[in-house]
């Protein structure tokens, strides 16, 4: 897929994750930012992926951030499985 | 601090690479650190079960997993005061005896280069998103979810 439209939230999936839940990304439509905000657990729940968010890191925007934090338009959103580099 | 850091898809020579990396910072009139230290990571010939491995495939978040290096590489290096950084890693499939990573960190002394090297590559280990799934002689496959132990 190429860059995602200004108004939405594009959400990756990596690794055991991806493979578990069936796709590697997705369009969230997010016209504008929401009161109370959108967050990553909102949408780990709305997606229903698999097991609990605290098995899983989350980026926004390539940065580590919380399940928590804020979403705005624009923004890219992983969640990342348990990390094995080196 | 003089840092580079590079992806290979495919297999690479890790004395290879820092001999040319050597090279570089020479002609870049940077001169040799007195103390240096290395750490190579190969694919082993087992999977975590024991049993014969085929292959590892190595998957990244491409763009992340770069500034993430950096990142981890900017702060250690500042934080031991060394003068130079090599990062190679491997992605995509690796076969048992390949490398899978280099980290050469230049430093004055032997201190900072060794406690920078293995902090380093700790880093790396746990907050660069990488992952790596092992692949059976069988045709099976698992993600490992963690590290092997220090």
């Amino acid at each position: 897929m190429g860059e995602p439209p200004a108004n939405g939230i594009r959400i990756r999936l990596f690794a055991g994750l991806r493979e578990q839940a069936g796709w590697a990304e997705q369009q969230w439509p997010l016209n504008a930012a929401s009161e109370p905000p959108l967050t990553p657990q909102q949408l780990w729940e709305a997606l229903q992926l698999p097991g609990p968010l605290s098995s899983v890191r989350i980026a926004i925007n390539q940065q580590f951030s919380r399940a928590d934090a804020p979403l705005n338009p624009g923004d890219e959103l992983a969640f990342l499985p348990p990390i094995s580099g080196g | 601090m003089r840092l580079r850091i590079a992806l290979h898809n495919e297999a690479f020579e890790p004395l290879d690479d820092l001999a040319r990396w050597h090279a570089e910072l020479q002609a870049q009139s940077h001169p040799r650190s007195a103390a240096e230290s290395l750490f190579i990571g190969r694919v082993r010939g087992e999977t975590a079960d024991g049993s014969a491995l085929a292959a590892l495939e190595l998957e990244h978040y491409p763009g992340m997993t770069e500034r993430q290096l950096e990142q981890l590489a900017q702060d250690c290096g500042t934080r031991h005061g060394v003068r130079s950084c090599l990062i190679q890693h491997r992605i995509g499939r690796v076969l048992p005896g390949e490398a899978i990573v280099l980290v050469a960190i230049g430093a004055d002394r032997r201190g900072p280069a060794q406690r920078c090297c293995q902090e380093l590559l700790e880093a790396l280990k746990h907050d660069a998103p990488f992952w790596k799934k092992e692949w059976h002689r069988d045709g099976s496959s698992s993600w490992i979810t963690g590290n092997t132990p220090f």
